[in-house]
């Protein structure tokens, strides 16, 4: 390979020279970094006498990447030897865990956010017992290593529901019970919205959860859950909807707050930047339309997590049509069931949407 | 070739052209074995027992450590199998009848591969401990591999049994199906399958899918329905041909001592709580066996129904046209 004349390498001991800049740790704008290397740590110090405070404001989005493929449980769920919790790190400062759908076929995603002086674990997963799901042992041990590489001894942990009543996201809870340094947002709705300091406004208005230059704005909505809440990272510029907007079968709970609550997550996309939405599970497949039926302990046709912002409208669409009906409908990247048991089948298909059957696995 | 000759055929001797000369020295083998005296199934009928509780699942299915199979001899004759809910939510239940010449297998469970499940090195186990126990050798009894229906869920593991000698397994259409057991009037025709002594009741029992077959066996007194009649939700697709299987199972209770009704599922609790579609772990299932007077109660029912949809019976679901994995729940959040 043809060294780029701009990059100068320096060798431990080598003094820089005077007049030409050096990048000790690589050259951010040589073509195989990829954007935004430059807003990430990968140029620190290896020698720290004290924790590193990072720069959570840039340009855009922050860089990251969802590339792997998600584990998505095997044919006989006995034999399963993946990972029981997945851990995606989308960038040095977000990661993404799933279940192991053959731990519980809901594999919901949870989030584990960093800032300079806090960090946010959002959502617990389906599985209270740690030695069939040990979420607290796995987060114990990515703050272990996040608190290492910034020169930390320990980050005050905050747990955040997206839905404090559902039990595929807040079963995970009693592990972090008695964890020092660690607050748990209350459940009850009630104490719920005293905590976020909404008790008077709810649904409107924004509660904040600060990590220390990144601060989590809380987004009241309710409609799949009574007390569901969204949270807004404007760090990676992603709102985590959980049960609310996913890409899978979203049981509407009360559809006048349901519609209410995406036309909210409307007006907060339009005022603030929003790269992806990030539910709390997957159920549809990657033809579009089609989704996994309840109980499923094998996806390998899942669709991928991240939802386009667009999407907001079109579920805003949709819900308006499920509008005090029982009825389910299916979307290209999500289904709606109002009213209805979630094993609510349909024969109307959406128009304009290809109908293509995914092959089955035995 | 008609039924009789169909039925009582030398499978091994059939076989030889196929598969040659490994064939024919287990074949001489089983006849040189000195056959000691055969059971009598006849004088007296099989009392039996089931367990309390079958293995039903775990609530984190990888870390189930229970085999895949769960075997139940029901008495030193019978043997019922169950497939393990984490190998897959239908596990299917499958009975193992042997009489003094075959040995008859009643479905196979929801996975194909035998390195997932190993259906065949089970089966072939239970032969020869039957065997071992009766002074036989595995190599003269016949295995008859057949279904209750034409559904995978019962099927899928027959191909684990394509290359074992002395085997004869039923096809997978309904011509296949019905000609296995050498019926030329379905599904009224009732045929009588003798596994050496031990006679096996065979008729149409259509409703729950076309292709489908009730057994009873004369010595356990064992009806066994398949999914046309079982405890959980009983899939109705065609209900006037359902109705009629129900009618026929009934008249056949009214002339015949029948011990337990026996279905290929269960998908209820012990006090009535529906386990929904697809779950993996029942942790307080009912019993597989019914009653001959759960059978009438639910016929009774029947006789009531006029619309589709899903009713009640006491026992069992009876899902009239609701299409298959229908299930009774709600959304458990909804508010208003």
């Amino acid at each position: 390979m043809v060294q780029s004349p701009v990059s100068k390498a320096v060798l431990p001991g080598q003094r820089p020279s005077a007049q030409a800049v050096s990048y000790p740790n690589g050259n951010p704008d040589l073509g195989y970094n990829p954007t935004g290397a430059r807003n990430t740590d990968s140029a620190i110090p290896l020698h720290r006498n004290k924790a590193v405070i990072h720069d959570y404001t840039c340009d855009g989005p922050a860089a990251g990447d969802l590339a792997f493929r998600w584990i998505h449980g095997s044919n006989v769920a006995a034999k399963n030897r993946d990972p029981r919790v997945q851990v995606v790190q989308y960038n040095e400062d977000s990661f993404v865990l799933r279940q192991n759908v053959c731990v519980h076929w809901e594999a919901p995603f949870t989030y584990l956010l960093f800032g300079n002086t806090g960090a946010l674990l959002i959502d617990s997963g389906a599985t209270a017992e740690a030695k069939h799901y040990p979420l607290r042992e796995t987060v114990d041990a990515i703050v272990t290593r996040w608190c290492q590489a910034r020169g930390r001894r320990t980050i005050p942990l905050t747990i955040a529901l997206t839905s404090g009543e559902d039990i595929a996201q807040n079963q995970g809870l009693v592990q972090f019970a008695g964890r020092p340094d660690t607050t748990i947002v209350p459940k009850p709705l009630e104490v719920m919205k005293r905590f976020y300091g909404l008790g008077g406004s709810w649904p409107s208005g924004t509660g904040r959860i600060d990590l220390g230059d990144r601060v989590i704005e809380v987004i009241p909505t309710p409609g799949a859950h009574k007390d569901g809440v969204s949270f807004y990272d404007p760090y990676c510029d992603f709102l985590f909807t959980g049960d609310l907007l996913f890409p899978g079968k979203i049981n509407i709970a009360h559809d006048r707050d349901f519609l209410a609550s995406l036309e909210r997550l409307k007006a907060f996309a339009a005022k603030s930047p929003v790269k992806w939405i990030l539910g709390g599970h997957i159920e549809m497949m990657f033809v579009p339309g089609k989704y996994y039926r309840r109980f499923t302990i094998h996806k390998p046709y899942e669709r991928v997590l991240e939802m386009e912002p667009a999407l907001i409208d079109e579920a805003i669409l949709y819900a308006r049509e499920v509008l005090g009906k029982d009825m389910m409908l299916i979307r290209p990247d999500f289904a709606l069931f109002n009213g209805v048991s979630p094993d609510q089948r349909t024969k109307v298909w959406p128009a304009g949407v290809p109908n293509i059957t995914p092959p089955f696995h035995f | 070739m008609d039924r009789r000759t169909f039925l009582s055929y030398n499978a091994v001797a059939a076989a030889i052209p196929l598969s040659g000369v490994a064939l024919t020295g287990l074949a001489d083998a089983a006849s040189a074995a000195v056959r000691p005296k055969p059971v009598d199934f006849r004088s007296n009928p099989g009392t039996g027992s089931f367990p309390d509780k079958w293995i039903c699942g775990s609530s984190s299915c990888m870390d189930n450590t229970d085999p895949a199979i769960q075997v139940h001899w029901y008495n030193p004759h019978t043997a019922i199998l169950r497939q393990n809910k984490a190998y897959s939510y239908e596990a299917p239940f499958a009975p193992l009848y042997f009489g003094n010449n075959r040995v008859l297998l009643l479905d196979e469970g929801y996975v194909q591969l035998r390195n997932d499940y190993d259906l065949r090195g089970v089966v072939d186990q239970c032969i020869e401990d039957w065997c071992r126990r009766n002074g036989r050798d595995p190599a003269s009894m016949e295995l008859l591999v057949a279904f209750t229906h034409l559904h995978d869920d019962h099927f899928a593991a027959t191909n684990q049994f394509a290359d074992r000698p002395n085997t004869r397994y039923m096809g997978l259409t309904h011509e296949e199906m019905v000609g296995f057991w050498g019926m030329t009037n379905f599904p009224e025709e009732r045929v009588t399958l003798d596994l050496g002594g031990r006679d096996i009741l065979i008729w149409g029992s259509p409703g729950h899918v076309v292709s489908e077959f009730a057994y009873y066996d004369s010595y356990t007194q064992i009806l066994y329905t398949g999914d046309m009649f079982y405890r959980g939700r009983c899939y109705i697709s065609f209900w006037q041909p359902w109705f009629d299987s129900m009618t026929r199972l009934i008249e056949f209770c009214d002339t015949h001592p029948v011990t337990h009704v026996m279905g290929c599922h269960v998908e209820i609790s012990r006090d009535g709580q529906d386990y929904a579609y697809g779950m993996t772990w029942q942790p307080d299932e009912a019993p597989v066996e019914m009653t001959v007077q759960q059978l009438r109660e639910a016929y009774a029912h029947a006789q009531k129904i006029t619309e589709p949809g899903i009713y009640f019976t006491g026992t069992v679901f009876l899902c009239n046209q609701t299409r298959g994995t229908t299930t009774i729940d709600k959304n458990p959040y909804r508010y208003s």
